[in-house]
């Protein structure tokens, strides 16, 4: 196990008490763990309060625009294989603005994690609805509340094959710990969820609200994650219960593997010697 | 006598127009000939008008032309649309199944389908290899080299399919015999070193190639989807990992991702999928990632013409983005051009840490040009402008620095750590809201065009050097312009052409040295309001007393050009 310090990161600009810092602290535990040393970590964000997450965790860090994590994550673990990827965006970044790449990174199975910090609020902007705000939830700019049904992206996930499905809640540290190291070991794409309470603008799903809602789904008796139609039964509970665990596996081929050049290696440590005569040859 | 024609080969989408022409043109390259074709295609697959203008000469070819001495229709709307413009010594050559209205005048050469091959079931084969072999016969050349690449084009269809084609081809040969016509390429003969037959788009992919490209993500989009294709049939060969994006959005963010991580990377679109990735653009300059970006133009506003070419986009390539952020604008003119200046941007990318443009249009990426091998350099250099080796103190991936370039380290190669932020950052990346700080990474980062404009000058020059009359273009009408001064030559009006193939940062002391003395300045460029122009006039204070202008989007002619100068030459 490596020394948790050695993931302190710069200063947060958190509100106190905020799901995030439950997240940042199982994160770390897990690298800690799993000996994944900050030098071999990239950690990708968009933009969000979610998307700061990088900064506050000492690696490398490629933190760029709204929704489009998953498309430069995609890009840089192709480039480079040997780093561990992981993916730290908010429900609004991942299943708002950038849900198409997330439909696309289910199917393409990257080898990397993609966590969802999930609100159910556009915190950064100060309250507005999320793609999972539950119904009826007022703000400024839903005044008469949410017209609309929330997103269950899980079960989006699961009808898909999504190979890797988890849940997790920051008010439970070890357990989500526990889930972290599953997805980052884990070989695909895993797609880890984690219901984490905003203090200042979701006065409606809080600790109190989770806490009395949340149950691990490994306890229930026969539990099996490879069982699609049960997987998607759970992945689409929410209401009085809500699932935490891991909800969903399927082994699937890798997206590395689709491009034969990286059998060679990473991308990244090759150096292809193309001589131009031989390039232009086939055009006489 | 110099042999300079025009062979129109036109049909319905699907019809086997493009399987007429890539065996004929390679036949007539090989045999010394030099050729230079353009394609024009309608947004349909199958249906539709489309024609493929093969122009053939004893001598170097640059541009395309106006008219037509052989005339190949493959139905008979072909015959209606460009009868008019065909030669008085012309041929008609038709397929009999399809034509059944002919022009009075002039000679013809009918195509039966059923006389050139018997079996019913390859009509199309008997038509399509029948008149390459017409062709051939009526302009005097071997037949042998065709026969050749028959072979090579049709052996995975199996010998049947091998033997159809020869069988036709032979019968179209012959054919020629009967009919006398007054041109004649008999006195060709193979060069002495190969030439190629390359379109601009393959000749970038293949620059990109050399340059040790190894990640390609795209969205397909016409004209853009050339290069995509071009790089993917050899990605398996050469080692490249080519990822097809749910959209434009993914596309530039995924080899933003891999350029982060240190590969050679490289997207593309055309206008409205460029469109679509402009606030990724603005991210590559602010957290300083390598790119090289393809903008293939076509007309718009919105989808516009789809398959047709345009100077549409020079503007908005050069101001896309929130707030300033240094770029590189390139823009070839030739293969040539396309090959040498996408090997450069792949340098200036990883030297500036910035974006670099190649814009090119439907016309440069579709149009086959016979070009020497000694117009590609024998080796291309590889320039990574990577810091290696244990890094004295804490690295800082966006360290302040005098020329504003910071050193660059990729990620897992080492214990420093590289931060890349969209956010306004400190040295070592991470985001801040200290304003001075804010200021101090602005000017960092725009301090890189002091140098990188050092890089550039990108210019070409045709005709008298004292010439008072200066055409200036840039991007694919070199060709078409640099026929236009050479005619005016001939016409005794002495001009010169001026092409400007690097735009951004504008190389504003060597063009304005470069039309010094110039008397009449035109500008010739294929948008309504002569955006290069505007360029011009922005940088340097000179600007065009005339503007040649075309936006219908067919690529510009010589003749074009010269019927726009009429009253200013």
């Amino acid at each position: 196990m490596l020394d948790l310090s050695l993931y302190q990161g710069i200063e947060t600009a958190w509100c106190p008490g905020c799901g995030n810092f439950g997240i940042l602290k199982a994160c770390k535990q897990a690298l800690a763990d799993l000996e994944i040393r900050p030098e071999n970590l990239l950690a990708v964000s968009g933009i969000g309060q979610s998307s700061k997450f990088p900064h506050y965790l000492k690696c490398n860090t490629f933190n760029g625009i709204h929704g489009r994590a998953l498309p430069v994550a995609t890009g840089a673990s192709l480039a480079n294989r040997e780093l561990k990827v992981v993916v730290n965006a908010g429900d609004g970044d991942c299943y708002g603005e950038g849900g198409n790449h997330l439909l696309a990174a289910v199917r393409r199975n990257p080898n990397l994690t993609l966590v969802v910090h999930n609100n159910q609020v556009y915190a950064l902007t100060k309250g507005q609805a999320s793609p999972t705000s539950d119904q009826g939830y007022k703000t400024l700019l839903q005044p008469a509340g949410v017209a609309y049904p929330p997103l269950h992206a899980l079960a989006l996930a699961v009808s898909q094959e999504c190979s890797w499905v988890g849940r997790g809640f920051a008010g439970m540290v070890e357990h989500l710990t526990g889930l972290y190291k599953q997805a980052m070991t884990h070989e695909g794409f895993a797609l880890l969820e984690v219901l984490q309470p905003c203090v200042t603008f979701n006065h409606v799903n809080t600790y109190q609200w989770y806490q009395a809602r949340v149950y691990e789904v490994e306890k229930e008796p026969g539990y099996d994650p490879e069982n699609e139609l049960w997987a998607y039964q759970k992945a689409r509970e929410w209401g009085e219960r809500i699932p935490i665990g891991v909800i969903f596996k399927r082994p699937r081929p890798l997206l590395e593997e689709a491009h034969p050049v990286l059998r060679a290696g990473p991308l990244v440590r090759q150096h292809p010697e193309r001589p131009v005569r031989e390039l232009l040859a086939e055009f006489f | 006598m110099a042999i300079d024609l025009n062979i129109l080969i036109g049909g319905a989408a699907g019809q086997g127009v493009h399987a007429i022409t890539a065996p004929l043109a390679k036949t007539l390259v090989r045999q010394g000939c030099w050729v230079l074709f353009v394609q024009s295609y309608e947004s349909r697959i199958r249906g539709g008008h489309l024609f493929n203008k093969i122009r053939v000469a004893d001598r170097p070819l640059i541009s395309s032309r106006e008219g037509v001495d052989l005339l190949v229709a493959l139905n008979q709307e072909t015959v209606q649309l460009h009868q008019d413009k065909l030669a008085a010594d012309g041929v008609l050559i038709y397929d009999a199944s399809k034509v059944k209205e002919l022009p009075a005048r002039g000679l013809k050469l009918a195509l039966d389908p059923e006389a050139l091959l018997p079996e019913k079931k390859a009509a199309e084969i008997a038509v399509n290899a029948g008149a390459s072999g017409a062709l051939l016969g009526l302009l005097q050349v071997p037949l042998m080299p065709l026969m050749e690449l028959l072979l090579e084009a049709f052996l995975a269809k199996g010998q049947e399919v091998v033997g159809w084609n020869h069988k036709a081809a032979a019968a179209g040969y012959r054919l020629a015999a009967g009919v006398r016509y007054g041109h004649s390429l008999a006195g060709s003969a193979p060069p002495a070193s190969s030439r190629l037959l390359i379109s601009g788009h393959e000749a970038l992919a293949l620059g990109a190639l050399a340059a040790g490209l190894q990640f390609l993500s795209g969205y397909p989009m016409t004209p853009w989807s050339s290069v995509l294709n071009a790089v993917g049939q050899r990605a398996a060969k050469w080692g490249v990992v080519v990822e097809q994006a749910e959209d434009e959005i993914a596309a530039i963010n995924m080899a933003l991702g891999a350029s982060y991580a240190g590969a050679r990377a490289l997207t593309g679109s055309s206008g409205g999928g460029f469109a679509l990735m402009v606030e990724a653009l603005s991210l590559a300059g602010c957290s300083e990632t390598p790119l090289v970006i393809v903008e293939a133009q076509r007309p718009g506003p919105s989808t516009g013409l789809p398959t047709r070419t345009s100077q549409g986009d020079l503007s908005f390539v050069l101001s896309a983005g929130q707030d300033d952020f240094p770029r590189a604008v390139l823009a070839p003119g030739t293969p040539a051009q396309a090959f040498a200046l996408t090997a450069k941007a792949f340098n200036l990318a990883d030297r500036y840490q910035l974006p670099v443009f190649l814009i090119t249009d439907q016309y440069l990426a579709d149009t086959n040009f016979t070009c020497e091998v000694a117009d590609f350099p024998e080796s291309v250099e590889v320039d990574r402008a990577l810091e290696t080796g244990p890094a004295t103190g804490t690295y800082e991936r966006y360290a302040i620095t005098p020329d504003g370039i910071s050193p660059r380290r990729l990620p897992g190669f080492g214990p420093e750590l590289v931060v890349a932020d969209s956010d306004e950052h400190t040295p070592d990346g991470h985001l801040t809201e200290d304003l001075a700080m804010r200021v101090k990474m602005h000017d960092k980062r725009l301090r890189k065009l002091t140098k990188l404009v050092t890089e550039l000058n990108g210019i070409t020059t045709y005709g008298s050097a004292d010439a008072p009359l200066t055409l200036v273009c840039w991007g694919s009408s070199l060709g078409p312009v640099q026929e236009a001064v050479a005619r005016l030559h001939e016409a005794r009006t002495p001009a010169r052409m001026v092409h400007l193939s690097e735009l951004w940062p504008f190389p504003a002391g060597a063009v304005s040295k470069a039309l010094r003395g110039s008397k009449k300045l035109v500008m010739v460029e294929m948008n309504a309001t002569g955006q290069a122009n505007r360029l011009l006039r922005q940088e340097t204070g000179l600007t065009a007393d005339h503007l040649v202008l075309k936006y219908d989007g067919t690529p510009f002619t010589p003749e074009d050009i010269l019927r726009g100068m009429e009253g200013h030459a």
